[in-house]
């Protein structure tokens, strides 16, 4: 007697949801099944949804957020600083500074950080749009907001080479302490910079 | 204050499928022949207390053969740690709550000191055991430390990767990661200036304590590994970005980073001159054991902890003298764990005051 499986469509959509990031295979059987076990169209109407998606969402050839028909939302979006461009990894990483609300200025996504150990080199990412961005617009000032792993500081290091000569004002966000967090869990570097990029308080001394 | 580990778990850890120990204060001796176990379960404390292998540069290298993960937990103090170990990464706790930063799992663990019969390496080998010395010690004294320490590694292999790499190296591409070790190193240079100033003096206490005598003056001395212009060298090390750009015609010849707190070393000397090529194999011997004490001594004066001591088939080796000298000279406070494959050394009175297990093929018993 031959032992019994899930029939064969149930075993591709579980190979295909084991490919999602964070799914392992006990998560992908319990979501396939899942769908299969639901009523009312629930599983056609997931499909369209991410067919949908995917068809009319699409990477904004400017700065690497999501655009649709309607545009890009902070390419085409009016009322922001044409002055100052803030350099991102990812585009997931644009919305935490939105909401922040503490800049208007325009973005640029690389779509990752240089890491010769994972083979991803400055041509993989979206420097060369960048260059182009900087030479056609009116940028004055660069801030590089990238990540404070040895990869993100390396990026940033390049970055500040490669944009040397370009007559612009760069910038890094200042590093510091977390709010909340005290002195004591601070490593050393962590203190130096934030000792370094200080703020004055009060006018004393000018 | 004295926090004790008084507990051992381990599963699928090198040899032991599971094991559980409960240990006590004073010194454990773990008795048996050799390949049996014994050193894996200092081993295993020297993980759980530091996350770190005296004997494998990576923590997967000590899964059970044929497995693929192992656990390592126990009591320490007031604390329950737990080290998870899988393919997907290490999962650290205490006290049940998952640690997303090895600092904090760090600040609720104790202190460690290993003594192994290859210390002498210390005093004989070459700059790298000498390296890994000092960067276990500073990273139990300074927070950040090990965080340094992993960011300069990671900066290194990448730096080391792009200048093999390519025929003509991407120049703009490797000095990105310059900046990281100049700033990396500096942290890790400024502190192990610091820790072999405040090792001095412990370690001459230590010298005259085993040997014996007064007058062995031993001196201990960092020493960045570049030989470039002196006028790089400031009062707190060298410029080493300046240092990187003076040699590049070397690191393209050689193609590898020719300077830096990897190449750097520790010099140690007895009545001034070098011990490994001056002094007597028993001198050396009486170094590299003073080293290790003196690293106790001062974990015990800066963090006011005593280190659990981990001290792995010396006793049989060792001459009474030497013996004698080690067990008077140690933190009384200490936890001791030691291995030997034999007690005919073991003074009846010390016997007493210790508690024995029997290692064999990877069960350990209580005689
Ligand atoms: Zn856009």
């Amino acid at each position: 007697m031959s032992q019994v499986d899930y029939p064969r469509q149930v075993k591709e959509l579980i190979l295909h949801l084991k490919k999602l990031p964070g799914i392992g295979p006990r998560g992908a059987e319990r979501i396939a099944i899942w769908l299969l076990q639901q009523d009312g169209g629930v599983a056609q109407s997931f499909a369209a949804t991410v067919e949908k998606a995917r068809g009319e969402v699409w990477e904004c050839g400017v700065c690497g957020f999501f655009s649709t028909e309607q545009g890009c939302p902070i390419c085409d979006g009016s009322g922001r600083d044409e002055t100052v461009l803030c350099v991102v990894e990812q585009p997931t990483d644009i919305l935490p500074l939105e909401r922040s609300g503490a800049f208007r200025g325009h973005y640029h996504a690389l779509r990752g950080k240089i890491s010769p150990l994972d083979n991803v080199g400055p041509d993989d990412l979206r420097i060369g749009e960048l260059m182009d961005r900087l030479k056609k617009g009116a940028f004055e000032e660069v801030i590089l907001a990238l990540g404070a792993d040895v990869e993100g500081e390396a990026t940033s290091n390049y970055l500040v080479e490669v944009l040397e000569n370009e007559g612009l004002k760069i910038t890094r966000l200042a590093m510091g302490i977390p709010v909340g967090g005290g002195l004591e869990s601070a490593d050393e570097l962590t203190l130096f910079r934030a000792v370094q990029g200080r703020t004055a308080l009060g006018r004393g001394g000018s | 204050m004295s926090a004790l580990l008084t507990s051992l778990k381990l599963n699928q850890f090198r040899c032991f499928t599971a094991l559980r120990l409960e240990l006590g204060e004073g010194i454990s001796l773990f008795v048996g022949d050799n390949a049996q176990g014994k050193t894996s379960i200092l081993e295993a404390v020297c993980v759980l207390l530091r996350l770190q292998s005296p004997r494998a540069s990576a923590l997967g290298e000590t899964v059970q053969f044929g497995q693929r993960e192992f656990a390592v937990a126990g009591d320490y103090g007031d604390s329950e740690l737990r080290l998870q170990f899988t393919s997907s990464g290490r999962r650290l706790s205490v006290d049940g709550e998952t640690q997303k930063r090895s600092g904090d799992y760090l600040r609720a663990s104790g202190l460690v000191v290993w003594m192994g019969n290859d210390d002498l390496a210390l005093i004989r080998g070459g700059g790298e055991g000498r390296r890994r010395y000092l960067d276990f010690m500073a990273g139990q004294l300074f927070p950040g430390y090990r965080t340094a320490l992993k960011a300069y590694e990671r900066a290194l292999r990448s730096r080391n990767f792009l200048l093999k790499r390519d025929k003509t190296p991407a120049w703009p591409q490797i000095d990105a990661y310059t900046k990281l070790l100049y700033e990396h190193g500096a942290v890790l240079t400024a502190r192990r200036r610091e820790l072999i100033e405040r090792l001095q003096p412990y370690a001459v206490e230590a010298q005259c304590q085993i040997s014996g005598r007064e007058d062995e003056a031993v001196a201990l001395e960092y020493r960045c590994g570049s030989d470039s212009s002196e006028a790089l060298h400031t009062e707190t090390g060298y410029d080493l970005a300046a240092v990187l750009w003076e040699r590049r015609e070397e690191e393209l010849r050689r193609r590898q980073t020719v300077a830096g707190p990897h190449r750097d070393d520790l010099l140690l000397s007895l009545n001034g001159m070098p011990t490994a090529k001056f002094a007597s194999e028993g001198q050396q011997r009486t170094q590299a054991l003073a080293l290790k004490l003196a690293q106790s001594r001062l974990f015990l004066a800066m963090k006011e902890r005593a280190p659990v001591l981990l001290i792995d088939d010396i006793f049989g080796e060792l001459d009474p003298q030497r013996r004698n000298a080690l067990m008077q000279a140690w933190p009384e406070e200490s936890q001791k764990l030691i291995t030997t494959t034999h007690l005919d050394w073991l003074d009846p009175e010390w016997g007493r005051a210790a508690t024995v297990y029997e290692v064999r093929m990877g069960k350990v018993a209580k005689p």
